[in-house]
């Protein structure tokens, strides 16, 4: 028996585990002394490991690569020479007639880790010469990456989760914790017990709202007109600090001026807030020694997301809540790598260490370390995961190789999504498991998982955390980043790497912000936060020391913005809102819990539709029914949770589901700078059905089918 | 007297951890990857209402009425718990009607019975199931161990004093303060 030290590879807490090996089979997991989670895990993190048998309680492992030589046909397996070639002959054919920016490739924010990303984003950018790559931050924290890094000059927590509890007010807005993050929501709560303030801003009554000092239970939809009276009472009752404003801070000005007509008194119709209520969690928060904004999907999934994320940092900025211990911003990150994914570049804009494309000195380094014509190099922007399925059917996206992303169950309007892919030439799935997305493919690329290989994972406060192989892959995978290089020395550029640290000692010279990340430093416990730049650097705990902000001005940027409505409101035909949300016990497209005996037993299909007992009473819908919910792209069936701490009008769904995919019923009003889209908000209807045993037993054999479907194209 | 495991509902986040750790620590192979759920049965339950989460769980009275009714004599008080002897339940459910706090369930379990020459049979054996505080588990409750916000404490003679102290001087202590304001 041994015991391998892991993190947790669901939400970026950043949980340290050991996975206890017998006869290369883990028989338990248990918590170990990281920096974040202080030998606690939750019940992802104990349970969560045994989809790595190939369970097939939801879809199975792929074993094997896999050509669907023609459109519609079958599943045909095959070597991997093949695999290689074959994929290598289409991208180069497809590069050639239709130039570089024709091909769409994604990083992965999960388990695969941070080197595969670096060599994924080196392969879109020196083999392919574009920078479409992109992962799927865009869905979820894209906004907080755009606006802070405008307003502050990184796109990341300013703080550590270890910090939190030391925080004497926590404004916690449109951020769930208890459900996305339970490690983090300890440190929450033991913030309260420190004797810290809580204010929560959200529409339902979540688990910290019940602890909270204040629960600004807001509208769904009216986050800048709240963040923006906010802002608006801070400077009319002079609570902000007005000599850290005038030293470290620009825009006070045109800031009083922008929320000039959002005094409380004026938005409580749009927030359904009392001005009152206001007032006072802007004295509370003012007031506080030390502060800090944490925020999640309930601002970053909107149409106006960036917006509200340069407001809420203004917040930070107008109190002098920055540049110290125990204060900050906190966006908390959702997947376990999603902080690393962007980190080691797989954005569309930037190379690894936040480096520019658009930059030429930078492009040359990079061009020059890899050993390529500088000239070649994409000097535009690259495309956006999301903007994809419209580039796809405009014709000038043709080839997409998606690489751990499941974008057939976790895009916004999935009726689009497919629309999109029917339109594509070629489709390259790598994954670990027959997705949605994958039963799409035209090449199945099959990896190893977490837990079968090593690596670095960023968590959600910038921490690096080495990751160690607990047992030998079964099946014929390969490491991701294998491919990866396989794939480009059939194209024409020798790629060769060793092992995990090889690569990683490349992106760090490149990197000034990364350099001094060795893996020793690093080590089996170790969690070393950037900017580390020099080998004798211990890492930040806490960024902008002396309030120094990175922006061109070194001053932070104080910003407020007119609110907008939602893209899509309620009518008559369609008169609730639908906002989309997580449940604890699942992660993301759930391939991975889906496949976890414990998990998948306390929640399972179609899932479950979250509302309020009065609309339940008026649609006549009991507690634990099925129901239909619909909006004007499609409908699903999903089992009412009726709740009271639901609020009235609003209806909340969470993505995991493959039968009740809510996703099918959501839209894609993007955000016009970071292009997320607005899964937070659309208009829906939910009907009763009459006769419930027939409802059951379509939900089973929907399922069931689906299944069996998707097994097939495994076996086949 | 008896200890008992009871969740502070200011600390819980109803991510029901603790029921799967109790499974997983009643199961035979102490085995996640092996529930069910037929076979996912736990003694703890997270309940959420309006302003409250937390679990639920056996209280272990004192003067138990579950043990009280039993017609068999399967619930005794061993070890500073309320103990079901599985082997005598016969389950008639009494039990379950006379605890006052739901903690009490018959559950009905797949059990291979010998039948003698080799022959092996599948039937079902019903079992009071509640909370046992893992008595057969050298680090003691798996719910404690396993609630990453450290909601759930186990209570004995000394805490409950300690507690009760507590509150005592709070409010003596509270009050006089407040009359001297």
């Amino acid at each position: 028996m041994k015991k391998i030290t892991s993190v947790c590879p669901y939400c970026g807490a950043g949980c340290k585990l050991k996975l206890v090996v017998e006869n290369n089979k883990i028989i338990r997991a248990e918590a170990a002394p990281g920096v974040t989670n202080q030998d606690q895990l939750c019940l992802k993190g104990y349970y969560g490991w045994d989809f790595l048998n190939d369970t097939r309680l939801l879809t199975p492992r792929l074993t094997q690569p896999m050509i669907r030589y023609e459109k519609g046909g079958k599943f045909v397996p095959v070597t991997w020479e093949e695999a290689i070639r074959y994929t290598a002959r289409r991208l180069s054919e497809i590069k050639a007639k239709y130039g570089p920016r024709a091909i769409m490739t994604t990083g992965s924010s999960r388990g695969t880790g941070n080197e595969t990303n670096y060599v994924m984003q080196k392969f879109a950018r020196g083999v392919l010469h574009t920078n479409n790559v992109d992962c799927c931050a865009r869905v979820c924290h894209g906004p907080s990456v755009a606006g802070l890094q405008e307003t502050l000059g990184n796109g990341a927590m300013s703080n550590s989760i270890s910090d939190i509890e030391n925080s004497k007010c926590l404004l916690i807005f449109g951020y769930n914790c208890a459900d996305s993050h339970p490690i983090v929501a300890r440190r929450v709560i033991k913030a309260k017990q420190n004797g810290a303030k809580v204010i929560v801003c959200d529409p339902r009554k979540i688990e910290t709202a019940r602890i909270a000092d204040r629960h600004l239970q807001l509208k769904n939809g009216c986050n800048m007109a709240l963040v923006n009276a906010f802002i608006y009472t801070l400077l009319d009752e002079h609570l902000y600090n007005s000599d850290y404003v005038a030293q470290y801070t620009e825009g006070l000005e045109t800031l009083r001026e922008t929320v000039s007509e959002y005094a409380p008194e004026a938005v409580e119709s749009i927030t359904g807030v009392s001005a009152q209520q206001i007032r006072q969690a802007m004295r509370i928060y003012a007031a506080a020694p030390s502060a800090t904004v944490m925020w999640g999907m309930g601002v970053t999934q909107f149409g106006q997301a960036v917006d509200v994320v340069k407001g809420l940092a203004t917040l930070a900025l107008l109190t002098g809540n920055l540049g110290r211990e125990h204060v900050g911003v906190g966006p908390v990150r959702g997947q376990n790598n999603v902080q690393g994914a962007c980190d080691m570049g797989v954005i569309p804009n930037q190379f690894p260490g936040y480096q520019d494309v658009t930059d030429p000195q930078v492009r040359e380094k990079f061009a020059r370390a890899w050993n390529i014509d500088p000239a070649l190099m994409d000097d535009q922007v690259g495309v956006r995961i999301t903007e994809v399925p419209h580039l796809a059917l405009e014709g000038k996206i043709k080839a997409y190789y998606i690489m751990g992303e499941d974008p057939l169950q976790t895009e916004a309007d999935l009726g689009l999504v497919r629309k999109g892919f029917e339109a594509l030439d070629f489709v390259v799935v790598q994954d670990i498991f027959m997705t949605k997305t994958a039963e799409m493919a035209d090449v199945l690329l099959p990896a190893t998982s977490w837990g079968e290989h090593a690596g670095v994972f960023t968590c959600a406060d910038r921490g690096f955390q080495r990751f160690e192989k607990a047992i030998e892959p079964k099946g014929n995978v390969k490491r991701d980043w294998e491919i990866i290089s396989l794939i480009a020395t059939a194209m024409g550029y020798p790629m060769h790497y060793r092992d995990n640290q090889h690569i990683w000692d490349e992106m760090r010279e490149l990197c000034p912000l990364f350099y001094g990340v060795t893996y020793e430093k690093m080590g089996d416990m170790g969690h070393v936060q950037w900017p580390c730049p020099t080998l004798d650097h211990p890492g930040t705990p806490w960024l902008y020391e002396g309030n120094r902000f990175d922006t061109p001005s070194g001053k932070g940027q104080l910003f407020a913005a007119k609110w907008r409505r939602p893209a899509e409101v309620p009518d008559a035909d369609y008169p609730l809102v639908l906002c989309t949300v997580r449940e604890v016990g699942h992660y993301s497209c759930r391939s991975m819990t889906g496949n976890c005996a414990a998990l998948q037993t306390l929640a399972d299909e179609p899932g479950f539709v979250q509302m309020n007992p009065q609309d339940a009473a008026a649609a006549g819908i009991k507690d634990r029914q099925l129901v239909w919910v619909s909006s004007r792209r499609g409908k699903v069936i999903s089992r009412a949770d009726v709740n009271e701490r639901i609020n009235k009008g609003a209806v909340y769904m969470t993505y995991q589901w493959w039968i009740g995919a809510c996703n099918e019923l959501t839209q894609d009003n993007l955000d016009p700078i970071s292009k997320t889209p607005e899964t937070k908000y659309c208009a829906v209807k939910i009907d009763a059905i009459a006769d419930q045993n027939w409802a059951e037993n379509y939900a089973l054999t929907t399922y069931n089918a689906m299944k069996s479907r998707l097994r097939e194209a495994v076996d086949s | 007297m008896n200890r008992f495991i009871i969740a502070d509902a200011s600390k819980c986040i109803g991510c029901r951890t603790c029921e799967v750790a109790c499974v997983v620590s009643h199961h035979e192979e102490q085995d996640c990857a092996s529930l069910t759920p037929q076979t996912f049965l736990p003694r703890i339950h997270v309940i959420k209402g309006v302003n409250v989460s937390t679990a639920t769980m056996c209280r272990q009275c004192e003067d138990a009425p579950c043990a009280s009714v039993c017609p068999n004599g399967a619930i005794t008080r061993d070890n500073d718990f309320v103990h079901v002897h599985q082997e005598r339940c016969i389950g008639c459910k009494t039990c379950v009607v006379a605890c006052p706090y739901g903690a009490m369930e018959v559950v009905v379990k797949p059990v291979v019975r010998s039948m003698g020459s080799g022959l092996n049979v599948v039937s079902e054996k019903a079992e009071a199931n509640k909370c046992d505080l893992c008595y057969h588990q050298p680090n003691g409750p798996a719910c404690i161990q396993a609630c990453p916000t450290n909601a759930i404490v186990c209570i004995d003679r000394n805490a409950l004093e300690q507690l009760s102290l507590e509150k005592r001087r709070r409010a003596a202590l509270d009050d006089i303060s407040s009359l001297m304001l």
